[in-house]
């Protein structure tokens, strides 16, 4: 099933994403070097950086003014009869929103949604469905707007998960609601929306807010939570792009064969440039979707199976009422051809612009971002898929690759290098490989080992980022599978946290106040509570931290916000909340090393302002090894 | 000294009053105690941080015993077997205006940033019937006070007895989750919870001491704002009115240090990004509402309460941004947002930016 399905509705409008910048510099997690000005906004160009673009944000995820804007039945789209076709989509009314997350400092491109509520509600904002959303990050990020340049306001990405712990309302009077509930027996459903357009214009009404389009629809237990089991569409990379831009201007994308309602469902959804930022579908020509046969000299014939006409997808409301989701009727016999042969998407002039790989099998990690403490077990879900169905009995391997892991140069605007990614090796023991089970899953497992303190700064003797991410990146060892391009966004990452104990049982002052102390630094939204680096403020405000620590990871009240806390030294702060002791004196900061630490915020150049000065995301994409690198 | 109308308290008279009565006097009680709260709460965060924090403290104080006073007048209704009704529209006062159930005319409550002049307001809410004058006072008058509202439902709870109340405990906040707050299942545990109310709110008969909890009642706090010292004991004081004397530490008014916040915004005060912020604000707290209205008909579990502590801590930080102009530094003028407290069930986004 999944939101890719005969019934579905889709619904627009604009996200907010309040997160906070100081700590998009890895450089800023060093306690002995920070300095308040790194609080502050930074001035034009990053001249100075200072701590970037939002050093105000409170890292919450809002779903904003988002109206349901097509239903679709089986039997085909509902009516206005329907009054569904009234209702929006809305987060929690009863709790405080959700909240945005990186993995890591050094792994920004994988952000995760926490602690949100997805409701279906009427006009006036009365509940008729509410669910949790599971916890997911986005993936496909890309150059959507077809404008050079723009950094992460032109950039596209989606999420897709599911939304859990259903409760429904009085949904009589829609029969498609009724529908959804009565395919949501299984108690899920599948939601994917897709953001872009990002105003990153300090001042502006919608600072750090976007447009946002998605779908919601039944999901059934057996699948995966996070992408569909269906046909995935493999774009070849252009040049020039921040994140991705694809050559044949296509980007990854979806579809599914809908046997119910005998006809192909296309996501087009995060695949359709834009003319400019979060702007209107650009034309790029009629697109034929069909499927390929190997016959041909020198390229396979394309069998069309239909036509996404551009008068079609470049009206002005198409986008928002569609989704991007595009349905295509196929024959039995077309149903039968599709079944067996590798899906394409053709331009005006015949060229393939993104395909299915030739076997029509791919992979992907269910989940792919995991934090971890040494000792827990890895059990991470790859599905495999051919044809859309999942493929069974088939070997996977597993290989490190941190290319796309972004340790910080030691270049202007950054306060200074930031330590090495993916070392040691010793706490990612990863297997060689795995077989799929009858559902199309290969289990990545293993143990995660101790990394160690090797993100401390100044040789390992100064307070710095806990633990080690990695990057994993599972592919078919049947290379016969595995033919055309690769998405370089389908890798697995991990933070494995650092072992730690409190020098002190119970714990001290002393012991903990690195860790508030990092936090007070990062986020300046905490000194409108409290001074997280302050003794007696944080022993003022004990029984509220304690709360805020020992609430579960998906609350959307969760400290701290960043997710980034071992559960040992969780459980240091945890006791000493409960019994604080001031214990040993702080030190004072120590002098901070000349060679790692710079006298001021280092304005950059103009070719790395160009880099680094279009936002978070790009200036972390800018900074990928596998950039790095060349 | 607040004067409500007569009517408030007519059916609560006769001998045996209904119970419907009892339940609709308690149901004001619960707006009456929520009403105070963002007068108060506007002119909190209309002080810096960092100045004025000794009388920040002081509205602090009294806010956090007004959320208890809203608990525990719910604690009651909810072991009459009644539902107290949080969530809608019409429990948010209009600002400016009357305090719920107000005499007409009487007092005009605002949304104002701190001043001496805001203070007389909250004085005059807070204002016992039978005030200590530790400082010269007025006479008071034979009206309708909050004072004699609790004394009136009280006394009818007494005369109705426990007929009165269903097998319970039935959805109470305890002590367990809010501090001082009083389980209520009998007479005897809702006159308790009453005198709490009273207590706390106007002080003992006795002197400005609450018996219930450890600081002075709110109409002396906030004296102690207006007379710029603390509160403290006389021990050489010969008549009652000398035990105490306004002469502790200092609690200085610094006018530099508080925002300029607009007088009484509503939805259409702002627009644009001040707009935004403002809806976002009023959604959260709507939200609350919501939450608490759960929290005191049923989910009154540890769970439920941290969500409402989450979002109250949620309207904090908003508002600490919105009054302080940020996010900061703004290009051009700064524009000091303070939040109308208003019923938004929905949010709806910002404003396009073109």
């Amino acid at each position: 099933m999944s939101y890719l399905s005969g019934l579905r509705l889709h619904f627009s409008g604009q996200f907010q994403t309040n997160v906070s910048t100081v700590n998009n510099d890895a450089a800023h997690f060093n306690n002995a070097a920070f300095k308040a000005e790194y609080q502050q906004m930074q001035g034009p160009n990053m001249s100075p950086p200072n701590g970037w673009f939002n050093p105000q944000g409170d890292g919450t995820f809002r779903l904003l003014g988002c109206r349901i804007t097509a239903a679709h039945l089986p039997s085909g789209e509902v009516t206005a009869t329907d009054p569904v076709l009234s209702y929006i989509v809305a987060d929690s009314d009863t709790a405080v929103p959700a909240k945005l997350v990186d993995l890591d400092p050094e792994q920004q491109l994988t952000s995760q949604i926490f602690g949100l509520s997805v409701r279906i509600a009427d006009a006036a904002g009365n509940t008729l469905m509410r669910g949790d959303f599971e916890p997911s990050a986005f993936t496909d990020i890309w150059d959507r707007g077809l404008t050079p340049g723009g950094g992460d306001t032109n950039a596209g990405a989606y999420w897709q998960s599911v939304l859990t712990n259903l409760e429904w309302g009085d949904i009589d009077d829609s029969p498609f609601l009724s529908a959804l509930q009565a395919a949501a027996a299984a108690t899920m459903l599948s939601i994917k929306f897709n953001m872009d357009g990002i105003n990153l214009s300090f001042g502006s009404p919608d600072f750090m807010c976007g447009r946002l389009v998605g779908t919601i629809g039944p999901q059934s237990a057996s699948e995966p939570r996070h992408i569909v089991l269906g046909r995935h569409f493999m774009s070849s990379a252009g040049t020039n792009g921040n994140f991705f831009r694809p050559a044949g201007l296509l980007n990854f994308c979806c579809a599914r064969v809908d046997e119910q309602a005998e006809s192909l469902l296309l996501d087009l959804g995060n695949a359709l440039p834009t003319t400019i930022a979060g702007g209107p579908i650009a034309n790029i020509g009629d697109l034929t979707v069909g499927y390929l046969t190997p016959e041909g000299a020198d390229a396979p014939a394309v069998h069309a199976l239909g036509i996404v006409p551009a008068t079609i997808y470049t009206q002005p409301d198409w986008y928002a009422t569609t989704a991007g989701v595009v349905s295509l009727p196929l024959t039995a016999d077309q149903r039968a051809q599709v079944a067996e042969r590798p899906l394409a998407i053709v331009n005006t002039q015949n060229q393939v612009s993104t395909q299915e790989s030739p076997s029509g099998a791919y992979l992907r990690a269910d989940d792919f971002v995991y934090r971890l403490s040494p000792g827990d077990r890895v059990d991470a879900a790859v599905c495999a898929m051919r044809f859309g169905r999942p493929l069974a009995d088939t070997e996977v391997g597993f290989a490190i690759d941190n290319g796309q892991l972004q340790p910080t140069p030691d270049q202007p605007p950054f306060a200074g290098a930031s330590p090495p990614v993916g070392e040691p090796l010793s706490a990612v023991p990863i297997p060689a490989t795995a077989t799929t089970d009858a559902n199309g899953v290969a289990r990545l497992q293993f143990t995660c080992g101790d990394p160690g303190n090797v993100r401390w700064f100044n040789d390992g003797k100064d307070y710095g980022i806990d633990g080690q991410v990695y990057g994993v990146r599972p592919s078919f060892v049947d290379r016969s599978l595995a033919a055309g391009p690769v998405n370089q966004w389908d890798f697995i990452s991990f933070l494995i946290w650092s072992a730690w104990s409190a020098p002190h049982t119970p714990p001290t002052w002393a012991d903990v106040e690195p860790i508030f102390r990092q936090y007070a630094n990062l986020y300046p939204v905490m000194s409108r509570f409290l001074d997280l680096g302050g003794y007696a403020s944080v022993v003022g405000n004990a029984w509220l931290l304690r709360l805020a620590f020992g609430l579960p990871v998906d609350d959307p009240n969760h400290m701290p916000v960043t997710r980034d806390l071992s559960p040992a030294k969780r459980a240091a702060i945890m006791a000493f909340l409960a019994d604080p002791r001031e214990g040993d004196a702080v030190p004072a900061a120590p002098a901070p090393a000349a060679a790692q630490v710079h006298g001021e915020s280092r304005a950059p150049d103009a070719a790395a302002a160009s880099k680094y000065a279009q936002g978070g995301k790009t200036a972390a994409a800018a900074r990928r090894l596998v950039m790095q690198q060349h | 000294m607040i004067q409500l109308q007569k009517a408030l308290i007519e059916d609560l008279l006769p001998d045996q009053p209904d119970p419907a009565a009892i339940a609709t006097a308690l149901q004001h009680a619960v707006e009456l105690e929520h009403a105070t709260i963002p007068t108060y709460l506007y002119s909190l965060y209309s002080l810096v941080p960092g100045s004025n924090d000794a009388i920040a403290e002081i509205i602090d104080s009294v806010v956090v015993e007004e959320m208890l006073h809203m608990t525990l007048a719910c604690n009651v209704l909810n072991a009459i077997g009644r539902s107290p009704v949080i969530d809608e529209p019409g429990f948010i006062p209009t600002f400016p205006g009357p305090l719920p159930g107000g005499v007409e005319g009487q007092l005009t409550v605002h949304l104002r940033p701190f001043s001496m002049a805001q203070l007389d307001t909250f004085l005059e809410i807070e204002e016992p019937e039978d005030p200590h004058h530790y400082q010269a006072l007025a006479a008071a008058e034979p009206v309708v006070t909050i004072g004699s509202f609790y004394q009136a439902i009280s006394a009818a709870i007494g005369r109705v007895g426990e007929s009165l109340f269903v097998a319970g405990p039935r959805y109470q906040i305890g002590p367990d989750l809010m501090n001082e707050a009083v389980v209520v299942t009998d007479v005897a545990s809702a006159q308790q919870a009453i005198t709490v109310i009273v207590d706390q709110g106007e002080g003992t008969a006795k002197g400005p001491e609450e018996t219930f909890g450890t600081d002075y009642a709110h109409y002396y706090r906030f004296q102690e704002i207006q007379k710029g010292r603390r509160l403290v004991p006389n021990p050489n004081g010969k008549s009652p009115d000398d035990r105490y004397t306004f002469s502790g530490a200092l609690v200085p008014l610094d006018t530099a240090g508080v925002y300029p916040i607009p007088d009484d915004p509503a939805r259409g005060t702002y627009s644009g990004q001040q707009a935004f912020l403002n809806d976002t604000f009023n959604y959260t707290y709507t939200s609350l509402l919501k939450a608490l209205h759960q929290l005191v008909n049923g989910q009154n579990t540890p769970e439920q309460f941290n969500r409402a502590i989450g979002l109250m801590m949620s309207l904090k930080g908003q508002a600490r941004a919105m009054t302080a102009g940020l996010p900061n530094p703004k290009p051009g003028p700064v524009n000091y947002v303070g939040p109308s407290f208003e019923y938004q069930p929905v949010e709806p986004g910002p404003p396009s930016a073109s």
